[in-house]
C-alpha cells in the first residue's frame, strides 16, 4: 500500500548549494515557510503559517537526519497529519537531483493516501469521476518519466 | 495537507464506510451500474438483509443514493464523497509542488545563472 507522498524535481545547482536552501532557516522561509530551523539532530523547531480551519497554522518538526548535502529528514505534525518529511539529494553533472518524501500518513489520511495512489480505488474513481481522476493521475507524483514534476527547474 | 473540521468528519463517514470490502465491491459494481439490492446480492455468499444493511452503511456516508423505481429501490453510486477525497489529496500534492517551485526559483534569486 502506497502512503508515501513523493515528489522529484531537478535543480540547476550543485546539491551543496541545495542544500543551503534546505537547512538555512531565512532560505527555508523564502521558499517554504518561517520558522526556528537548526541543523542539528533532535533540535525541535516549528513552521508557522495562517492557521485554517482545522489547522492552527502550527506545524511542529524534529530533525531526524541530517548528512550534508545528501539527506535530510524531519517529522511534521500538524493539520492533522503525522508524518515525516525526507529530502535526499544527489549530484546529476552540475544539476541536483531533490527526492522529496512525505511518508508515515496513518488513519484517515493513510487510508485516503493508500487507496487514492493505489491501483483499484484510482480506477474506480477514474471511471466516474473523470475531472477529478484527471487530477489524481496527473498528480501521481510517484516519480515515473511522466512526471510533471521531474521537469527541470530551468 | 489542511482540512476543515466539517470536511474532515464527513470524510471520516466516508471512509469508515470505504474500510469494509464488501461496502467497496459493492462501490465498484454500482460504480458500473446502478442496480436493485436483488441484483447486488447475487454477486455475495451474504443474505439480502445483510447486504441491505451495508447499503445503510454506504447511504448514511453518502456514497450512495436510493431511487425509487416503481415498487423496486435502485441504488445509485454518488461519487461526490469521492471527489472530495480527491480534492484533499490535491491540495496537499499542490502545497509541495508549490513549494518545490518556490525553492527553484528561491536558488535562481540567489545563484542566478552561473551554475
Amino acid at each position: 500500500m502506497a502512503r508515501t507522498l513523493r515528489f522529484e524535481a531537478l535543480y540547476p545547482y550543485p546539491p551543496e548549494q541545495v542544500w543551503v536552501a534546505l537547512t538555512d532557516p531565512q532560505a527555508i522561509g523564502e521558499w517554504l515557510m518561517p520558522n526556528d530551523f537548526e541543523p542539528r539532530v533532535g533540535h525541535l523547531f516549528t513552521f508557522r503559517t495562517k492557521p485554517a480551519p482545522g489547522f492552527d497554522g502550527i506545524v511542529q518538526c524534529e530533525v531526524l537526519e541530517l548528512d550534508p548535502p545528501e539527506r535530510l529528514a524531519y517529522s511534521w505534525k500538524g493539520g492533522g497529519i503525522d508524518t515525516i518529511v525526507r529530502y535526499s539529494l544527489a549530484a546529476e553533472g552540475g544539476n541536483t537531483r531533490l527526492v522529496m518524501e512525505q511518508s508515515g500518513f496513518t488513519g484517515l489520511k493513510g487510508f485516503m493516501v493508500s487507496k487514492i495512489l493505489g491501483g483499484g480505488w484510482k480506477r474506480m474513481i477514474a471511471e466516474r469521476l473523470p475531472a477529478a481522476a484527471a487530477r489524481v493521475e496527473g498528480g501521481r507524483y510517484h516519480a515515473e518519466p511522466d512526471d510533471p514534476l521531474s521537469r527541470c527547474h530551468d | 495537507m489542511l482540512m476543515g473540521m466539517d470536511e474532515e468528519r464527513a470524510a471520516n463517514e466516508v471512509f469508515k464506510a470505504l474500510a469494509d470490502p464488501t461496502r467497496r465491491a459493492l462501490l465498484s459494481m454500482l460504480g458500473e451500474e446502478a442496480q436493485p439490492v436483488s441484483a447486488l446480492t447475487s454477486h455475495f455468499a451474504m443474505s439480502q438483509p445483510a447486504i441491505s444493511q451495508h447499503l445503510k452503511v454506504l447511504r448514511e456516508a453518502g456514497l450512495v443514493s436510493e431511487l425509487k423505481a416503481g415498487r423496486n429501490r435502485i441504488y445509485a453510486l454518488d461519487p461526490e464523497p469521492l471527489r472530495h477525497a480527491a480534492e484533499w489529496l490535491e491540495r496537499h500534492t499542490d502545497f509541495w509542488a508549490t513549494r518545490l517551485d518556490n525553492l527553484g526559483r528561491h536558488l535562481r534569486e540567489k545563484h542566478g545563472k552561473d551554475a
